[in-house]
């Protein structure tokens, strides 16, 4: 009985442990990878990226980047994003609309709470933009190409 | 003359011995068929005893679940069970309770809650051979529950658009089957009360949940996960027609 009473002991202090596993990498964005004539391009002009709705600076200056990862709004049903682009004696704009649907995402009580998004369709107005293409549409903590962004040609 | 009285001693002689082994042999027939009298009486006896098929029915309430609801733990089952006896060795089961778990966040303002019933049938074995009051029970379950649960963060913010707006989630449905190894002891108190706890080992068969989450506690399993471990301390009300019988007495 002495046996019994110890292994129920030490069985009752094995359930009581507590663990909190949270994920680690918890930082929901989408990226978007530059092409240019099918082939994957690093972009050396200095791109900027704002969003309608905010006065915050998504992407600010960044340069010879092959691509760039961008938050999402939580509650929006569309994101509008403003792409500018500064290179050598030239500056120009581009509009992105991001459609998509909010999905709340928990673990635990413990662990922060995250919004991930499913995109539905992506337009732009085509200034520099030829066309953009929707490869991934799960916007969660995967860390993997959702648009490509594909520019127009220089002829 | 002589030679007459000498055969007239063997003849007596001859006769009392005879007349002797007879009855010596009547009494041995006689004491015999008294022995094997009192061995059909004490067989008869021990088969009268038997145990019967049904042995008795209990109920029980698990007293660890309704103390740690009082000492407003982070999570309780509250449990009630029924159980037959069968033989008193097969005690096929019956247990219904209320799960309740309200879990605050360690470092945030985040709370998770639900409240909602489960249910467990299975059987247990009695290892104990002497019907002498205790009993060591081995055991397996298979338990459902189909529960609604809630999940609110007050502080969540859209950081990068500067959005401020509560997170409020519920009534999210879930669902969730496992099964559960058994063990335990139980002892008599007093007349028809008896006193046991068990040890159980669950494993996760099947969960379904939502996109936004999976619960963090299921009702009846404790802290949601692929296996945990449980148990509880049972009060049981044993009526039937072993359970008064387990006194033991004096071979008189």
């Amino acid at each position: 009985m002495r046996r019994l009473t110890l292994l129920f002991t030490c069985l009752a202090l094995l359930a009581s442990c507590d663990q909190v596993d949270c994920t680690l990498d918890n930082s929901v964005s989408y990226t978007c990878n530059f092409y240019s004539e099918g082939s994957k391009v690093t972009l050396n002009d200095v791109i900027t990226v704002t969003a309608c709705g905010t006065d915050s600076v998504l992407i600010n200056k960044m340069q010879g980047v092959p691509g760039i990862e961008l938050p999402m709004s939580y509650w929006n049903e569309q994101d509008t994003l403003v792409l500018h682009i500064t290179g050598n004696g030239y500056e120009m704009k581009d509009t992105i609309w991001v459609k998509k649907n909010n999905i709340p995402h928990f673990e635990s009580p413990d662990c922060p709470t995250k919004m991930f998004h499913f995109i539905t369709e992506v337009n732009s107005t085509h200034t520099f933009i030829d066309s953009l293409s929707l490869v991934n549409p799960t916007v969660n903590y995967a860390d993997v190409e959702n648009i490509q962004i594909h520019f127009r040609s220089a002829d | 003359m002589l030679m007459l009285k000498i055969s007239k001693y063997i003849s007596v002689l001859l006769i009392s011995l005879v007349a002797t082994t007879a009855y010596a042999q009547t009494q041995q027939n006689d004491i015999a068929k008294e022995a094997k009298a009192v061995a059909d009486t004490i067989a008869a006896n021990q088969k009268n005893k038997k145990t019967p098929f049904i042995s008795g029915a209990a109920i029980s309430i698990d007293v660890c679940g309704l103390a740690m609801k009082a000492l407003d733990s982070r999570f309780a089952n509250m449990e009630a069970s029924a159980r037959l006896n069968f033989k008193e060795k097969y005690f096929p089961i019956f247990e219904l309770g209320l799960g309740d778990c309200t879990r605050e966040g360690e470092e945030n303002n985040n709370v998770f809650s639900t409240t909602a019933p489960y249910f467990r049938v299975g059987m247990d074995y009695n290892f104990n051979k002497k019907h002498n009051g205790n009993r060591m029970f081995g055991g397996i379950r298979y338990a459902f529950s189909s529960f609604n649960y809630n999940f609110e963060n007050p502080d969540f913010t859209d950081e990068a658009w500067g959005v401020h707006d509560p997170l409020v989630l519920h009534d999210i449905k879930g669902k969730a089957q496992w099964a559960e190894i058994v063990f335990g002891v139980e002892t008599k108190l007093w007349s028809i009360v008896r006193l046991g706890y068990n040890v159980r080992y669950k494993m996760r068969i099947k969960q379904s949940g939502n996109n936004w989450g999976d619960p963090w506690y299921v009702p009846g399993f404790g802290r949601n996960g692929g296996s945990a471990w449980g148990g509880s301390v049972n009060l049981t009300f044993d009526v039937g027609k072993t359970a008064r019988k387990n006194k033991p007495k004096l071979a008189i």
